[in-house]
């Protein structure tokens, strides 16, 4: 009989507690302390309460942030979420030559997000291909401002994050869809649905789960869109900073020598709780489809 | 359990402000007098320094190379290890080497860049070991290096440019305009870049770019209040600049896309031969012939609508060096007469010392287009000024660029969009 010291599994643990509390919790901690400073980088700095936080009440950039990061993930979360399960399905077939449409759609998320969103920009450019075809066939007399228009610039973003996102969601899909049982298949067939109502009545339960994760994991990238409203506004944000993502603000104000870490700080704890909300709502939903 | 939360919660809280209170240093005055060096200039100079630069390996280390032997050799016992940064993110690399302590003895940096670190007391007030700056540097560089509020000047000028205007003439000709005539004020220019616009029935640009606050300083508006304290520039006269803008954006006198503010827009636009203005340094001709051969002879230079702009480089000198004495006779040797002279020669910057005034070989044109412009841009420095206070910071200048791009575009008013600008800039100059 050996005896086991009652400090063992905390010596075992410590590693990785050290890790934890060095790398993950002692900078979201830092942040919410600094967020209550005017600290910049390079020091200096003095604890300001509040203040931080009135002014983001009064910031008419963090309203369009905010509304620009909602509108993102209000229209692109039933595209993400509907889309791919369709696409998943249609490629599920085991038909001659379905690899390529697999490879094709899954293309686009291999590519690096700077990459492709630097592609749109000179699709969508004011000389670029869009406009530059869609002039040579007569349908408009001068180029479209996608780039530059307020509202367009953000519709061409989330056309471009959809886009993208087609192919990894479709993948996910496809692995649930695999779990998805032939036999009800088969039963529901008998029973005389057709393929819509299998869908609507078989697919869709059977992937449930995978929609409900898919649309905490949209919702959140939604929210904390960067990459593309970035490349595709120059990195300022488009017309008047207007374009700008939560994300693009916070960069933007702890950025340079004279960067505010405190208002950036503030800044990144509202992300996190505007984050937080979309998904225990999610979280919610299923849970309680579980218990029905 | 649950009601304990709240006070748990409250006791995290708590410690967290805490925290706070005692892991930060004291506010930082701004109107310091920044850090006074121990040695004078007749101190001995011997031992190690570091020496970093800006991106000028691979092209120039035979020259740096050539300038540090020059002073190991002069002063006999000292040893000069040599950093050269790449050039992007060359303002992170410092943050961080100044962060951790770690900032090279002497080090490039723009007025900018040493302002912030003037206001931590990182850098040494050169004047104040070395008083004969102000006699052998043009003044502007020297004012470059020092700050309103703070009593020092915190880097020797090593060289300076400015810009000039760039015309394309075939577009000149095509609109019925004058290329050896061109604007000479920006009234003058609005009007040519309607001329273009007009005759060319919309299909060819003159004016590519958003103003900025160098065009609030050209038409004679005030940036700063007397103590520096406060930004000042929503004026009438501002607004009346933004409105003329907005104008010729409107009437199609610039392309659209100037508002998604790209970097080098105009003289991307300018190279590839879709806007017949641009302006740029004395060297910029090189780099249209060579982007775009076919701009070759069809490119006119001319001095700089108004006032031209100064921009400096500097050595500024480590508070923290173990060796101040080798440190400041290391950034004097580098930006001596003699040095920047022969670094102007090869490559088209120049001299900050007030020696290299004489010298033919910035002040005679060989009657090429390049060395016309070389001449230009040289004579321009006479009158050129520094026309963006350095105290704006990168997020200010973005937020300035924005209500400028709002009023252009005609979302909101002149006024409105400085008035929100000052506001702004104002908080965070302030934090």
């Amino acid at each position: 009989m050996r005896h086991q010291r009652w400090f063992t599994p905390w010596v075992l643990v410590i590693p990785a507690l050290t890790w934890l509390l060095v790398f993950n919790l002692w900078p979201s901690v830092n942040t919410v302390i600094l967020s209550f400073t005017n600290a910049k980088p390079l020091g200096g700095g003095t604890f300001v309460g509040l203040k931080n936080f009135e002014t983001l009440l009064h910031d008419e950039q963090l309203r369009w942030a905010l509304l620009n990061s909602v509108i993102y993930m209000v229209v692109c979360l039933p595209f993400l979420t509907v889309l791919p399960l369709l696409l998943a399905v249609l490629v599920e077939k085991k038909l001659p030559g379905i690899t390529f449409f697999r490879t094709a759609f899954y293309t686009p998320v291999v590519a690096s997000a700077v990459v492709v969103a630097l592609i749109w920009q000179w699709i969508l450019d004011d000389r670029g291909l869009v406009n530059g075809l869609a002039e040579k066939l007569g349908v408009i007399s001068g180029p479209l401002p996608f780039l530059s228009d307020q509202w367009l610039l953000l519709l061409s973003a989330i056309s471009l994050t959809i886009w993208k996102g087609l192919g990894y969601y479709m993948i996910i899909y496809l692995a649930a869809l695999g779990n998805v049982g032939r036999e009800l298949h088969e039963a529901a067939a008998v029973d005389g649905a057709g393929p819509l109502r299998r869908f609507v009545h078989v697919t869709i339960p059977g992937v449930r789960g995978t929609m409900i994760l898919i649309s905490i994991l949209i919702s959140v990238s939604a929210l904390r869109v960067f990459s593309e409203l970035f490349i595709l506004s120059g990195g300022k944000g488009g017309p008047g900073g207007r374009d700008n993502s939560v994300v693009m603000l916070i960069q933007q104000y702890s950025q340079g020598f004279e960067g505010n870490l405190g208002y950036a700080s503030a800044l990144s704890i509202v992300l996190f709780f505007v984050t937080v909300v979309p998904m225990l709502v999610l979280a919610r939903i299923n849970r309680r489809g579980a218990e029905a | 359990m649950r009601r304990r939360r709240p006070a748990v919660v409250a006791m995290l809280a708590a410690a967290a402000l805490t925290l706070a209170g005692c892991g930060l240093g004291s506010e930082d005055s701004g109107g310091s007098g920044g850090a006074k060096p121990t040695v004078d200039a007749n101190a001995q100079v011997t031992g190690e320094v570091s020496f970093q630069t800006w991106a000028l390996k691979p092209k120039f280390t035979s020259y740096v190379e050539g300038v540090i032997k020059a002073f190991e050799a002069k002063y006999p016992g000292t040893k000069v290890t040599w950093l050269d940064q790449p050039g992007d993110g060359y303002d992170k690399k410092v943050l961080s080497q100044a962060s951790a302590g770690q900032l090279p003895d002497v080090t490039n940096l723009p007025p900018d860049f040493a302002l912030s670190l003037a206001k931590q007391n990182m850098l040494l007030d050169v004047a104040a070991a070395d008083p004969k700056i102000k006699d052998e540097y043009v003044e502007g560089g020297v004012q470059a290096y020092q700050y309103q509020g703070m009593d020092g000047t915190f880097g020797y000028p090593w060289y300076l440019n400015t810009d000039i205007d760039y015309w394309n003439a075939t577009k000149f000709a095509a609109a019925g305009l004058d290329v050896k005539n061109p604007p000479k004020t920006f009234d003058e220019l609005l009007a040519a870049a309607k001329t273009m616009h007009d005759k060319t029935g919309g299909k060819e640009y003159l004016m590519s770019r958003l103003p900025g606050i160098g065009d609030f300083t050209n038409a004679g508006v005030k940036i700063l209040s007397d103590d520096g304290k406060k930004f000042v520039f929503n004026t009438p006269e501002a607004a009346a600049l933004l409105d003329k803008y907005r104008d010729a954006y409107k009437a199609g006198y610039m392309p659209r896309d100037i508002l998604t503010n790209e970097y080098l827009g105009n003289s991307k636009l300018f190279t590839q031969g879709k806007v017949a203005w641009t302006t740029g340094g004395g060297n910029a001709i090189q780099d249209f012939n060579k982007d775009n051969p076919s701009l070759k002879g069809k490119v006119v230079p001319s001095p700089a609508l108004d006032t031209p702009p100064l921009y400096v480089q500097g050595l500024s000198v480590s508070a923290k060096t173990k060796n101040q004495a080798a440190a400041i006779a290391l950034a004097r040797f580098v930006t001596n007469a003699e040095n920047q002279a022969a670094f102007a020669k090869i490559v088209n910057i120049f001299p900050s010392t007030k020696a290299s005034a004489s010298d033919p070989y910035f002040s005679k044109s060989d009657g090429t287009p390049e060395s016309d412009a070389k001449v230009l841009a040289f004579e321009s420095l006479a009158k050129a000024k520094v026309l963006q206070p350095p105290v704006i910071s990168g997020a200010t200048n973005d937020f300035i660029g924005q209500q400028i791009s709002l009023a252009i575009a005609g979302k909101i008013s002149s006024q409105a969009a400085l008035d929100a600008a000052v506001a702004k800039a104002n908080q965070l100059l302030t934090q």
